[in-house]
């Protein structure tokens, strides 16, 4: 970091404060404010609410806490390493310079753009086993019946990590592409004359250049998805039997069952998870950048 | 080792042509230049030669083999670009090994090419470094080291030198000269800077628009140019050129008489031309055309004036120094076997 030459005002007499610093002072003063309103207030409310050791011993206890744990740990490994395997190979598709790939790229970004409560309510809509869209045309061309894609757990949470990746693909397809977009058209160029094939371009050019975005990328979706609380709960609720839960879900039904406590318990369970995840995407993206860029 | 052969090129993007019908064979050993103005189509030429852009029409040939069909990476070519294209996260010795480890060569072929390449190029003792970590001049002598340590039928520069100071690039360019007469590797050169053309070449291509103006050695483009375009590109400074009429044995222009030669005898009288003459040809003497100076300019070894003879400046350049200050009156005498006669209308030379 170069130094930033910023012109001092003349000193004013040793009298407490320069207009300087006081300047200073007042333009700081809105963001302590907020952050004091609406992070740390919140933010011990909900770890005074949840101080109780009790509150931890029956949420333990709950088995629908642990069923809930494993549903957690197996979306965000599958869902979120699914996603950016596709949205690397989609980024690779959509940075070439054609019309149609341009106007296709408007298309599918659209998933990301709509509402979400509307639109996997119409998913979970389309997938009702008895007259959703979905199994009725396999009824009709395949006189097939469809399974029961929300009443089974396990095709439960499959569904919901479907939906989940198609609603968070168009955003991180739309990074990566920026991250591709940033590598010089000669390094490529400079390969096919070195001899490299698609594969090794992708393996000695684009994946060295794109690693730090990948894995930043994947940490920040990892943060994020813990915290998708539509993918699940607008489709399956939870349900059947309360099997479909992750943490996020998790909250909203002990708040329902009247139990604020173990909600916030739920939270604070999570943030062993979360916080490594925080602080190692911040190093990342403070510090190691230099070394890989 | 190889001889490269362009024939009928054509190329577009898009409805755009750049490129009209190129025809161009380069001998095996061969230094050819691409010269010409910028945007006149000589980094596209080189690129279809490298396989980076498709043939509109027209094929390309490396050693007798056409190779329109052929990725770059089976041309055996190997290419120095102007932002010379080191990959930012390997170091100078994998950069330099790069297209060998490609080839799956042994790791210690690898090894003794690229040592031999550095040394060639002094830069031993940047091998663990990474390219960010390198002045231009050193980038520039890893991307050249890529390129060398192939061993390919080709090179291909496209402007090499542009990112560096001027002192820099005169020094690379000896060393681009003295590694060619070392290899004899068959070396297409794109340049837009005529020094460089002219210094470096065994022969060179003057390109405009899309077309060859002349081909042909550089003191031949310089002592015959085919034409105005070549004859203006080519020296620094330019030619002086005016337009003036056949009268006598000698060109009437700028209210004097211009001594010419005359290959075509006769015919000519009265004709419209432009007179070209080139500043060193222009030696101040005791009688000719008069001309006043209006700026002196010294450069120790020689001087160069600009004089108006009537309402036209002129370029003078002269050997040794020059006790003459604006103002003054010289007299020009051109020496006909020097002056170069263009046809006014097509301006091709006559
Ligand atoms: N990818 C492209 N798409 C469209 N037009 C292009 C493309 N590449 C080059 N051109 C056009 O082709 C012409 C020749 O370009 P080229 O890069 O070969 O010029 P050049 O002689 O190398 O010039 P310079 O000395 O500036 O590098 C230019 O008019 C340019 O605008
Ligand atoms: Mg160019």
């Amino acid at each position: 970091m170069s130094a930033i030459a910023i012109p001092h005002p003349p000193l004013a007499p040793k009298r407490g404060l320069s207009t300087w610093q006081t300047w200073g002072l007042i333009l700081l003063a809105p963001y302590v404010l907020v952050f004091l309103v609406f992070v740390l207030y919140p933010v011990s409310y909900g770890l005074w609410l949840a101080r109780h050791p009790e509150s931890y011993k029956t949420l333990f206890e709950d088995p629908v806490f642990f069923t809930t744990v494993i549903n957690t740990i197996f979306f965000l490994l599958v869902a979120v390493n699914l996603k950016f395997i596709l949205a690397l190979y989609l980024s690779g598709f959509f940075v070439h310079e054609r019309r149609w790939i341009r106007w296709l790229s408007v298309i599918f970004i659209i998933p990301w753009a709509v509402p979400a409560i509307p639109t996997v309510y119409s998913i979970r809509f389309m997938l009702n086993p008895e007259w959703g869209v979905v199994n009725s045309l396999l009824f009709r061309w395949f006189q097939i019946d469809g399974p029961n894609w929300l009443t089974d757990p396990q095709l439960a949470m499959a569904m919901a990590m479907l939906v989940h990746i198609w609603k968070a693909l168009p955003f991180w397809t739309l990074i990566l592409m920026a991250g591709r977009l940033a590598i010089p058209k000669e390094l490529y160029e400079a390969a096919s004359v070195d001899g490299a094939s698609a594969w090794q371009k992708f393996k000695y050019v684009t994946w060295p250049s794109m690693r730090t975005l990948y894995v930043t990328s994947t940490l920040l979706s990892l943060i994020w998805t813990l915290g998708d609380f539509n993918s699940v709960y607008l489709l399956t609720g939870g349900q059947p039997a309360d099997k479909t839960h992750v943490l996020a879900t998790l909250g909203i039904r002990y708040i329902r069952l009247d139990q604020l406590d173990h909600a916030m318990a739920t939270i604070v369970v999570a943030l062993p998870f979360v916080l490594p995840m925080v602080y190692f995407m911040m190093k990342r993206l403070s510090g190691d950048e230099q070394k890989t860029s | 080792m190889a001889s490269v052969s362009f024939s009928q090129i054509q190329k577009s993007f898009g409805k755009t042509p750049v490129l009209h019908g190129i025809s161009l064979d380069i001998a095996d050993g061969e230094f050819m230049v691409l010269v010409g103005p910028s945007g006149c189509g000589k980094s596209t030429l080189l690129r279809m030669l490298a396989g980076l852009e498709d043939i509109t029409a027209g094929s390309i040939a490396i050693d007798g083999r056409v190779v329109n069909e052929l990725d770059s990476k089976d041309r055996d070519i190997a290419m120095v670009f102007q932002s010379y294209a080191l990959y930012p996260h390997m170091t100078v010795r994998e950069n330099m090994g790069f297209s060998l480890r490609l080839r799956e060569e042994k790791r210690n072929l690898i090894e003794e090419r690229v040592a031999a390449a550095a040394k060639i190029l002094n830069l031993g003792p940047y091998l663990d470094r990474y390219p960010r970590e390198l002045s231009g001049g050193q980038r520039q002598r890893v991307a050249m080291g890529r390129a060398i340590v192939r061993d390919p039928k080709v090179f291909l520069f496209d402007e090499p030198l542009s990112n560096l100071d001027a002192k820099l690039r005169v020094a690379m360019r000896s060393e681009i000269k003295a590694l060619h007469q070392r290899l004899k590797t068959t070396t297409v050169y794109v340049t837009h800077d005529q020094v460089e053309a002219m210094t470096m070449a065994d022969r060179i291509a003057v390109m405009n628009e899309g077309r060859i103006e002349q081909l042909g050695r550089p003191l031949e483009l310089y002592d015959r140019p085919a034409n105005l375009f070549v004859a203006q590109f080519i020296g620094s400074p330019a030619m002086n050129v005016f337009d003036g009429a056949v009268k006598g044995g000698a060109v009437e222009a700028l209210g004097a008489r211009w001594p010419a030669s005359f290959s075509k005898s006769g015919g000519l009288e009265g004709q419209r031309v432009k007179y070209g003459v080139r500043p060193e040809h222009l030696e101040p003497a005791s009688s000719g055309i008069a001309a006043e100076i209006v700026v002196v300019e010294p450069m120790g070894a020689e001087t160069e004036l600009v004089v108006k003879v009537g309402d036209t400046s002129l370029i003078v350049m002269t050997r040794g120094r020059s006790t003459a200050g604006p103002g003054d009156r010289i007299f020009l005498a051109p020496d006909p076997a020097h002056a170069h006669l263009f046809d006014a209308a097509s301006g091709l030379r006559i």
